[in-house]
């Protein structure tokens, strides 16, 4: 084999893109085809359906045969709902290096998007503020943000502090932030924004294509590469992850860094809250309800492991689509939906599974290059 | 006809061949020694027996049939039980929990607390133990913890007890307590495997010796028929001979790391110490006289250590690592697997740790000048490794400690503080830092270098600090050295005349 295909062979994610391709190939040639009506484009960006006349003469839609999961809507969705996922597991990559764990995000998810649904409300067509939209995007971005980064901040202090594993810290965290969400909201949905808020989220290349919450993922994924693979903050999470005490003993300032981690898992919750509430046009203390689980199984099967030390920001982001994919997949099969976290549980288990067996060939290539 | 046999036992482990068709005969009812330097294969060789590890070729036999103990549990159920070096306990549990742990007696369901009791203390006057079965395993002294092991072997029946490096961190009461029981054992037919590199107490416990170098065997011979000088040049292979560290005839710098009243409660108490520039100075003591405790103190890992210490003559406020370092110490911590490197990482990462400071600009690691810093000293330390980029888990213990050495010289201290510098390193990478530790003393580095290997230190230093039950016992100069004088202080008895 040449050597440069080798290279590939032995790059980490280059089985998950594997995975990622027999996975489209097989929900492709399953999917089976929908018949889609034909939408023009005028020149205004209103789209008018197109219509053309049958047999009969009379005149109808125009429609077109599709593959129900090879066709650009269904691909542009996928792409949306993957990068809420990715953008948090990049962030729970962090966390999850570090030997730590994080159970809030899914909460933090909710308790931002509220925060900021609440002052974007103030400045929105029906809000008191009506007159400054602009002003009022700029202070909805940072309270979405910043409490977003707050939470981080206060699992992370606790956990640092208090000497707690991170899971109970984070598992109390879980629960406190989406109360003080529901309590903040009294349960009411919060939307009516300014609209050139929604409208700068919203906007769409072609069929469809959400550009803003897929560019926002793509710069999430490329900082997260570079902090994790370029920067002296990034070696030290592996360090702290792969082993504390070693870590301590080279100087490192584990506690700093570990505080570290959870902020930014919280930043990066805080900046896919801001996008579905842009997306949305409004939040709930209800939203990001069990996304903890989806943004875990995404860093878990994108190669993270939960023993720490391992796992990279392209991979759980593959890990992200991986298990979009899957979610998309039970749609379009026509699987009920019930099942669908059976198979995701599923799914997570035999990734982990795979990666022991993993591990376990490596330690015997180790032993026979001996 | 011999009641137990190896045969071609091979063994590998990820970066060192432990054990290379190791063959060998043992009576019943005898004591035999497995001897060897650190690395040498003997503890696998008895951990193989156990069914702590599975070899990867050759047979055991036990009275001629053919045994293959893939687990401790089969290995018992053989008859084959072995007293480890590590708790081998729940420490949270007690003694007669512990002992019965496989078959709690019930009693409807419940647990019986009385018979639990009665069986225990049956276990243990079986072995002459006096402990308390009610106590937690975990308040135990590791001699009491390794009879209680004993007794949990006896009390399944065992024929075969392995016991590996059982004086290792015992106390010399302890020690004339576990030969009585060993002797005792081996009169009532028992066969016992037994581990060490302790050439003295061998002598005075086995029939038989058996010498593994490198994974080989490399003699087996009756007590009675062999001389400590002869396993010892069985042992490392060649004569041993007087090697003079160059730096010993260097004029030594100035003080670079001073410490007075150095305290720590409960561990320490009013140490003094210096060391100079182009100075070795050594640090002995048995297990638990403080020597670990004080090199941690030193590099801000105890926040209860007080005391004045200097470094190049600017006072060092204990407890900060960030200070230390700062001040420029550095600590190559005695369990290099714990404390002294990440082992998933590769060995340029671990080259690279502590020195990461001083290859980062705007916060990205200069990836260049991180290659070129790591890759010289892993040239300089001749590490064996595929490249630099190899995952460190994967070397040999000698090559792992010479990356846990270059981690430091790439952070280019002024003071080393070295805890055991070569525990499980094998006798070539032995040599290997011993002259690296010279040259780095030449340069005009200070070194603090702490060993349970009393050559090592006689070899090495230029003056030895002793230790005992966390005070300073004494001090001896080059010229008084001498394994002899070390004990002395090191059990506290009068300096003999």
């Amino acid at each position: 084999m040449p050597a440069r295909l080798r290279a590939l062979f032995r790059f980490q994610e280059s089985g998950l893109l594997l995975v990622i391709l027999a996975l489209g190939a097989l929900l492709t040639a399953f999917a089976g085809t929908v018949r889609t009506p034909v939408f023009e484009r005028a020149a205004d960006g209103t789209r008018t359906r197109v219509y053309t006349t049958d047999a009969a003469g009379e005149r109808v839609p125009l429609t077109i045969e599709k593959n129900k999961f090879l066709n650009a809507q269904n691909l542009a969705q996928l792409a949306k709902d993957t990068s809420f996922i990715a953008i948090m597991a990049v962030g729970m990559a962090l966390v999850i290096i570090s030997g730590g764990i994080d159970l809030t995000v899914g909460s933090i998810y909710a308790l931002a998007s509220v925060a900021g649904a609440l002052v974007l409300r103030h400045f929105g067509a029906e809000g008191p503020a009506a007159t400054s939209p602009l002003l009022g995007i700029f202070l909805g971005t940072g309270t979405c943000l910043g409490v977003a980064t707050l939470c981080g901040l206060a699992s992370g202090s606790l956990i640092v502090a208090l000497r707690v594993h991170p899971f109970i810290i984070t598992l109390g965290g879980m629960a406190i932030y989406r109360g003080i969400a529901f309590v903040i909201t009294e349960g009411q949905s919060i939307g009516s924004f300014p609209a050139a808020f929604r409208e700068f989220v919203r906007f769409e290349g072609g069929d469809g294509l959400g550009v803003v919450p897929l560019a926002t993922m793509i710069v999430v994924l490329f900082v997260g590469w570079i902090f994790l693979s370029r920067l002296a903050a990034g070696r030290r999470i592996y360090a702290i992850g792969g082993n504390e005490l070693a870590a301590r003993f080279s100087g490192i300032r584990v506690e700093r860094v570990k505080l570290g981690v959870y902020v930014i898992c919280g930043l990066c919750a805080g900046i896919a809250a801001l996008l579905s509430i842009g997306y949305y046009g409004a939040a709930t203390s209800g939203d990001g309800q069990g996304y903890e689980l989806n943004v875990i199984a995404a860093a878990v099967v994108g190669g993270a492991s939960l023993n720490g030390g391992r796992g990279s920001a392209l991979g759980v982001v593959l890990g992200a689509l991986i298990i979009q994919m899957i979610s998309s997949g039970i749609v379009i099969l026509g699987i009920n939906q019930n099942y669908s976290q059976i198979i995701i549980g599923s799914v997570v288990i035999f990734a982990v599974v795979l990666d022991n067996l993993n591990s376990w060939l490596a330690k015997r290539r180790l032993t026979a290059a001996a | 006809m011999p009641f137990l046999e190896f045969r071609q036992i091979t063994k590998r482990f990820p970066g060192v061949l432990a054990l290379d068709g190791v063959s060998l005969t043992v009576e019943r009812g005898t004591c035999h020694a497995l001897i060897g330097e650190n690395g040498a294969g003997k503890s696998t060789l008895g951990k193989i027996l156990a069914g702590v590890y599975t070899a990867d070729s050759g047979q055991i036999f036990i009275g001629n049939h053919p045994v293959a103990p893939t687990t401790p549990l089969a290995a018992r159920e053989l008859g084959i039980a072995m007293v480890h070096q590590e708790l081998a306990f729940c420490p949270n549990l007690s003694v007669a929990e512990n002992l019965c742990l496989g078959d709690l007696p019930r009693r409807r369901g419940f647990i019986d607390r009385s018979a639990l009791r009665a069986r225990a203390r049956a276990l243990l006057a079986a072995v002459g133990a006096d402990i308390d079965p009610d106590l937690p395993i975990g308040t135990l002294s590791t001699g009491r913890e390794q009879l209680v092991q004993i007794a949990a072997a006896v009390g399944t029946g065992a024929q075969i007890i392995v016991m590996d490096e059982p004086t290792s961190s015992l106390s010399a009461a302890e020690t004339t307590d576990l030969f009585r029981l060993v002797r005792e054992l081996k009169a009532r037919g028992l066969t016992l495997i037994y581990v060490s590199h302790r050439l003295e107490e061998l002598f005075a416990l086995c029939d038989q010796i058996t010498v593994l170098r490198d994974g080989r065997h490399i003699a087996t011979e009756a007590i009675a028929s062999t001389t400590p000088a002869r396993v010892v040049t069985q042992m490392i292979g060649r004569e041993l001979r007087a090697h003079t560290p160059a730096h010993l005839t260097r004029e030594l710098g100035p003080v670079r790391l001073s410490a007075t009243a150095l305290t720590s409660p409960g561990h320490f108490t009013n140490i003094p110490l210096s060391v100079r520039a182009g100075e070795i100075v050594g640090l002995a003591g048995i297990v638990g006289a403080g020597r670990s405790e004080v090199v941690q103190a030193l590099f801000g890992l105890d926040p209860a250590a007080t005391g004045e210490v200097r470094v190049n003559d600017r006072p060092l406020a204990l407890g900060s690592i960030d200070q230390a370092l700062a001040a420029g110490l550095g600590l190559v911590p005695e369990d290099r697997k714990r404390q002294g490197l990440v082992l998933g990482l590769n060995c340029r990462e671990n080259t690279a740790l502590a020195a990461l400071p001083l290859l980062t600009r705007f916060g990205f690691v200069r990836r260049a000048a991180e290659a070129t810093l790591t890759a010289r000293y892993a040239t300089r330390l001749r590490v064996k490794t595929p490249s630099m980029e190899a995952i460190t888990a994967g070397l040999s213990g000698g090559n792992q400690q010479k990356i846990a050495l270059a981690k430091w010289l790439a952070r280019d201290c002024d003071v080393l503080l070295i805890d055991e510098p070569t525990r499980g390193v094998d006798v070539g990478a032995k040599a290997e830092i011993y002259q690296l530790l010279d040259e780095l003393a030449c340069e005009g580095k200070a070194l603090l270098v702490v060993s349970s290997e009393l050559p090592e230190l006689i070899g090495l230093c230029r003056r030895i600090l002793v230790m005992r039950q966390g005070a300073l016992a004494g001090e001896l100069p080059h010229a008084a050295f001498s394994e002899a004088a070390l004990m002395q202080l090191m059990a506290g008895l009068p300096a003999a005349a």
